[in-house]
Order: structure tokens, then sequence, then C-alpha cells
């Protein structure tokens, strides 16, 4: 449909007269290198300005639930991380409450307060990544670098722990695989000390700038009822002015004895996204600051035998820990039969394992609450009306991991 | 023949014909191997890998891969980060052929070398079946010193420097004649 | 740029919004059932839209997702083979709701769309993986796998597509019997029968001996 642009106020006089243009549908991605992985846009264009936008995704579809149904409960945790795999701790620790809450597990202390520490410091390098690539698509490649020099101190961190880097299988059901080494403390407490002052550097050149905020003040928002009706959750939701944080209102591993605020603010633009997430890593360290102050020496998994496996020593003295091993390692345990959901707050929204046992030792049906399929739909609606550089930023700034998307 | 051909015929003709000699042939080398510049191909978890293989910890850009191209058309070597699904395969092979010539693969990671642990109806079990792979590099995800030794490897290899499992010398990769 | 303060709710509050919600469902026929503090609500197709309508107006404001579950090979299930799961909860986040409507093959439900535009992508997975078909869904079609792919794939008869390994020594060996032994389903090529998926609960006690835990025969190993 072609519309007639009429010539603009200082142009008349010159008879340059009006141009016609026409709506233009053009295909962004599945490979584009502002797309936070393989999401396909159709984008309607009318000059710049976006009239209509369609996601397609499904270009990193794996069949991880249908997987997982074929493999031990014990064995489904390589599986989780490697959905989100920027938030790889957030995914474990979801499944992990999920099949606890399913065989009523009851997880020491010490274990609850390591995981606790282990995903906010994934979510601390989740928003590390998104400032980095979010800029990135801003064109500013300096955040980039800065950003990830520090993802490479916690990488250290998770690296002493759990011996990888990224696609950690360090929690087990019931508790941690092993007890942290003695340096884990050590790091945390150093990276405590030197972060916050990266983290003030970044305050001043990320929010700083005038130029990002020229580019995100007004840009893309979303109302409080428009966030409400897409099901979106997560940092984008709390920008969107609806304070809502599992960690807080539905506690899990023991978040609710940890003294942390939930930032939220009513603008819905990118700028307020921005600023969340900014937020949500002054509160991340706040409350990783808390659980290594209350770090203390205990066992750091359930020990009911059903669920656990037994410690080395112990299968040199006892039958029963043999045939306990045996029976984990070769077939697992048996949770009872029914269907469980408990929700989590990853660094992108809201995260659930729905679990559905049948009295196996392998589930029925997992089904994974992602975040971001959800928080996907509010691009649409974000965008239209806006201009096309700004989709991009846009797309950015909901922080989707396509790994999340299409499972 | 002599300097009247260099100047009038293009390198590929010569090298066709056997013209080439060694010491154009060693530039060649030499240029093709230190400036590979890869397309951003990254698929899922193997790609936050390849962002942290650019980082300053570890510094691609050193040994050549100094940009990411977005455009396959500007791009020499397309890295396959991560576990390549069916319904992407098709976009793949197309990305592939866009590159120009001389172009290399290198496959990275479990899932992108032979389906990893997805052995499932949606991923595809090996890269090899849709572009041909030059060095595939093992790990879930590797670390990012072991995808900076792909890229060594892979310029050993463009260099002519590398064997084969035999103990026989590969010969120096011509892009057009694959 | 305006913060907007964090409130904890008030557990009088939230009790009272359950038990409004519950009645309300009961009066649109609803079957309760508790399992491990999660509340499921049964509700017959016909009602499930106005169901949804009635708990959001009472205030369980947020859509979390909505799933389809396949029962085709659950032990013990009697009654129809899909399941539709919607899950809501109040803006706190505090109260939770799960609300199933049972189907079989070929029925349909309506869609929430009308009540909650962000069921669209949610909806429309739970048709490209189960097959439920949503009548008045805007644009009904698969979303995460390819378009060539036919069938369902979180159904339970559509199968998982293993590819079978070729080993350096020849042998070419299909993935499930690896796994051989672990639902009991079959033996597979090591013959160890692993615990059956009815009812075993626990393994305080071992499973009969058998070739791979003993090679003594019961009366060599003391058992009569």
């Amino acid at each position: 449909m072609a519309t007639k642009v009429p010539a603009p106020a200082q142009d008349q006089g010159q008879n340059l007269g009006a141009f016609e243009t026409k709506r233009m549908r053009i295909n962004v991605g599945p490979q584009h290198p502002s797309t936070h992985g393989v999401l396909r846009l159709v984008v309607d264009l009318e000059g710049e300005r976006i009239r209509a936008l369609r996601p397609h995704v499904g270009y990193l579809h794996t069949g991880f639930e249908k997987t997982m149904e074929n493999r031990t409960y014990h064995q489904c945790v390589t599986y989780s991380n490697r959905m989100d795999y920027v938030n790889g701790f957030a995914h474990d620790l979801a499944y992990m409450v999920a099949v606890e809450h399913l065989m009523g597990a009851r997880v020491p202390i010490r274990a609850q307060r390591i995981r606790v520490i282990l995903n906010e410091l994934n979510r601390i390098a989740s928003h590390l990544v998104f400032f980095g690539t979010t800029l990135l698509d801003m064109g500013a490649l300096t955040p980039f670098f800065y950003t990830m020099r520090e993802r490479e101190k916690l990488m250290d961190i998770f690296e002493n722990v759990c011996g990888v880097r990224m696609n950690y299988g360090y929690f087990r059901v019931g508790g941690l695989r092993q007890d942290v080494p003695e340096e884990f403390v050590p790091l945390v407490r150093d990276f405590l000390k030197t972060f916050p002052a990266y983290l003030g550097q970044y305050d001043t050149l990320f929010m700083g700038n005038d130029i990002l905020e020229a580019r995100t003040r007004g840009v893309g928002v979303l109302t409080r009822q428009q966030a409400i009706d897409l099901c979106l959750t997560g940092p984008s939701l709390r920008a969107s002015g609806v304070p809502l944080d599992f960690r807080k209102t539905a506690p899990y591993s023991g978040y609710d004895e940890y003294d942390f605020d939930v930032p939220c603010y009513d603008d819905g633009d990118i700028w307020a996204r921005l600023q969340v997430r900014m937020d949500e890593m002054h509160e991340s360290l706040r409350i990783v600051q808390q659980a290594v102050d209350r770090l203390e020496p205990g066992p750091t998994i359930d020990p009911d035998r059903r669920i656990s496996l037994p410690p080395r020593w112990e299968l040199e003295d006892s039958m029963e820990a043999v045939i306990f091993h045996f029976k984990l390692v070769t077939e697992g345990f048996h949770p009872p039969k029914g269907e469980v959901y408990v929700p989590t707050e990853s660094a992108r929204g809201e995260l659930g394992y729905y679990i559905a046992s049948d009295g196996g030792s392998m589930p029925y049906r997992v089904k994974v609450r992602a975040p971001s399929l959800a928080n996907l739909q509010s691009l649409e609606v974000s965008s239209i009306g806006g201009l096309f550089a700004d989709m991009v930023i846009n797309i950015a700034s909901f922080d989707p991991v396509l790994g999340d998307v299409d499972k | 023949m002599g300097l009247r051909d260099l100047f009038e015929r293009d390198v590929q003709e010569l090298e066709a014909e056997g013209f080439l000699f060694e010491s154009l042939q060693n530039l060649v080398k030499w240029g093709r191997s230190n400036s590979m510049w890869p397309v951003t191909f990254g698929l899922a978890c193997c790609a936050i890998e390849m962002m942290a293989a650019t980082n300053s910890r570890n510094d691609m850009a050193r040994f050549g891969s100094e940009v990411f191209r977005a455009s396959p058309r500007q791009a020499d070597v397309m890295i396959v980060a991560g576990r390549l699904s069916k319904k992407m395969a098709p976009v793949m092979r197309r990305v592939y052929e866009q590159m120009p010539d001389p172009k290399w693969v290198i496959s990275m990671g479990a899932c992108a070398s032979s389906g990893g642990m997805f052995n499932n109806y949606a991923i595809v079990q090996n890269v090899d079946s849709v572009v041909p792979v030059d060095i595939y590099v093992p790990g879930c995800p590797p670390r990012p010193e072991s995808l900076i030794y792909a890229v060594q490897q892979l310029q050993k290899k463009v260099r002519g420097e590398a064997f084969d499992e035999r103990g026989e010398r590969l010969p120096m990769v011509e892009g057009w004649s694959r | 740029m305006a913060r907007v303060p964090f409130m904890m709710p008030k557990p009088a509050d939230l009790l009272q919004l359950r038990a409004d919600a519950l009645g309300r469902l009961a009066e649109l026929g609803g079957s309760v059932h508790v399992f491990k503090g999660m509340i499921s609500v049964t509700l017959p197709k016909e009602q499930v839209i106005s169901a949804l309508r009635a708990v959001r107006d009472m205030g369980y404001e947020m859509l979390t997702d909505v799933h389809g579950m396949d029962y085709l090979t659950y032990p013990g299930h009697k009654g129809k083979r899909f399941s539709v799961v919607y899950d809501v909860h109040d803006l706190s986040g505090a109260e939770r709701l799960f609300l199933r409507v049972d189907l079989d093959d070929g029925e349909s439900v309506t869609t929430c769309t009308g009540i909650w535009p962000g069921a669209s992508f949610l909806e429309r997975e739970c048709f490209d993986m189960i097959g439920v078909v949503f009548d008045g869904h805007p644009d009904l079609r698969k979303i995460l796998t390819p378009e060539d792919l036919d069938g369902h794939p979180h159904r339970k008869d559509y199968p998982l597509g293993e590819t079978p390994t070729l080993f350096n020594d020849g042998r070419f060996l299909d993935p499930p019997s690896f796994r051989a032994g672990l639902t009991g389903r079959d033996p597979g090529l090591t013959g160890w029968k692993g615990g059956t998926r009815e009812g075993v609960s626990a393994t305080q006690v071992p499973g009969p001996r058998s070739r791979l835990t003993s090679n003594l025969d019961a009366g060599e190993a003391g058992e009569n």
C-alpha cells in the first residue's frame, strides 16, 4: 500500500514534492549480528517505522524435554543448564528445587547457602553478558570487553568449584555434588571486594552516557497493563512497574533469610530495563555477601541414601551403602507419582520445571516454563511504531536467550 | 611468461597452471592464515565461549581473527559454535554458500561435531553432513584456549603444514579446488 | 523515572483470594486436587474460559504457562489422554493455581488469548508439541519444530529419533540398549531388568539378586 509522504516544511517553495513510500517486508536473521542467538524476525517497514513484527523461533530447538524423559533424574541435570546457557545455575536450581519438592528431600543449610551464592554470582554474570551485548548492539565496543573481563573472574570462581566455566553439573538432588574447595570463600570475598568499584565504573560509563540515555529513554515503552497481559516476567516486568520477584514471595533454597531489595521502575522503556538490571547486580552482591558471611561447615547433601550417593569411605564398610550406590547409579531413585511445579527467579524471568513423575526412575514429562519465550511476545507490542534501529536494542533489552526460547 | 603475466593475469589462474613462485606462495600462505575473519555463527552455549575467546583474557584477535564479520561475503572461516538444529541446517548451508572461496569451517563443540549429548529428532548429528568441516574441536563447551588452538591448527592446515593420520603432508588448501 | 516499592503480600489476603477462587471454580464444576501444596482444579472443557476470566478478575492476574500433558503411557491412568494445564498466579507471585482440562485426541479447547494476549506463543507451543488445537487462536501454527516435521514430538507415541552409534570396531548400537534395564520395559543387551514403574517408592530393600550383583547362587550367598 503506497502512502504519500508530504514534503517537509523547510522544503516548501523548492518544488521537491511528495514521494511515495511502500510497505516493505524484510527478513532479519536467523544469522544476524544483532540478535541474541538465532532469532528470526519478519518486519513490515514503512520507511524506518515498524508497522508489524513477527518473531520466528525454533532455530535452536533441541528437544530437551523429550530427551529428559529418557534420562534418570540425576542425568537430567546435564541437560537443564544447557537451555539457558548464560544463566545455567538458575536452570539447575529450578530443576533441583522441583525434584526435591517432589521427593521430599531436605537440603542442608550449607548446601542451600552455597547454591544461593553460585546462583547470584551467575545472575551477575548473566547481567554482565546482557550489558556487554546490549551495548554492542548499540555500537559501543568497549563495554563488551569490560564486562567480559569481570565475567572471566566469575568463571574462574565457577571453574574452581565445578571444574567447568559454563554448563555446570554441580548441583545434585539433595544438595551439592561435593563440598566447595578451600579457595572458594577467599575467591568470593575477593570478588566482593573488587567488583563494586567496577560496578560503579559501569554505572557511570553506561548509565551516565548521554548517547545511551538519548537512545533508550522513552523507547520501546511497554505499559504496566500490556506487560501483565503479555505474560512478561523478570527484570523487564519490573521495569514496567510490577514488583514481582519469586525470591521474595515464593522463596526457595533459603532466600527468605537474606535481606535485599527488589528494584522496580514504572517507565517501561529500555532505559528502565537497563537500570533494573544494573540495580539487580548490586542486590545480588548484597545477597552473596550475606550468604558468604553465614557460611558454616556442615553436610552438603541430604544424607538420605535413597536420594544421594554415599561417600566413598562408607562403601568400604557397609554393604547397604554399596547396594544404595549401585541402585542409584544404574537406576536412580523413584519419586512418588504426581506433578510438581516450583517457580524460581532466573535472570530472565520466571523459570520453573513442571515435573510429572509416574513412580519410575525417569521423569514422565518435564515441561520447562522458560521465561524468554513468553518475554519475546512483548517485543512486538513495544517495537511497533518505533524505528528499526530501536528495534535492535529493544530485542537486546528483553534479554532473550534462544536456548531458553527454543528448548 | 614472466613478470608480464604476473601483472596481467590473476593469481588464481597462475596457481592453477602451476606458475606460482615459491615466494609468492609464501606470501599467500602468510596472508591467508594470519587474517582469518570468522563469520558470526554462534548458535548456543559454544557461542558464549567463542565470545569469551575474543575477550581481553584470551584474545583471538592477536591470531588474526580481528573482527567477526556479520556478512558471510566478507568472511573466511565459519565457526559453527553450538548445536545445529534441523530447522537451522538449510540456513547454515546458505550462509556457507555465500562465503567466497577459500573458506574453511571449524566445528566447535561436541554438539556440532557429533550431535553431542543430543541424540534426537531435532539436532543434526554431525555438521559435516551439511558443510565440509576442516577442524573439529571437542568440548562441551570447549575452553577459549581450545578454540584458539583450533584456529592455530587451521592456520597450519591453510599453510600446508598439516599432516593427516597416516603422517602424510596435506597440501596447502586451495579454496576453489575443493 | 519513579521507583515502585516492593511490598510483601498479606497472608490473610492471599488465603481469602484462594478461598474465593476455589469457591467460584467449584460453582463452575471444578474438582480440586492438592498435591504437595499445589492446587489443581480440573474443569470441564466448556467452562475453562469463564473460569480463567473469573480467576483473573478475582486477582490471579498473571498467566504463567499453558502446557499439555500426554498420559498415554502413564501407569494407572484412567480418563482422557491429554490434559491442558493453565498455570495462573497473582501479582505478588505467592498464590498459584493450576486449572486443568482433560481432552481426548482430536478434541479442541477455546483459546485464552482473548484474556491474555501473551498466551499466544504458549498455546502455539502446546499445539506444536502435543497437538491440542486451540479454537479461535489468531495464528495457530508450529513454533519450535521445523515446517517439514510432521507430528507432535512430545506425544508419547512419537519416537525420540535417536541415531544409532557406530563404534570404531564396527558395532552398531542403538542408544536405547545403553539404557537397558532402567525402565524395566525391555532388558536390552545386558539382560538386566531394573525396577518397574508401578509404585516402587523406595529402594531400601535391594531388589532380587541377579547376576550383576553377585555370581553366587542363593545357597552360597547364605540366603537359605
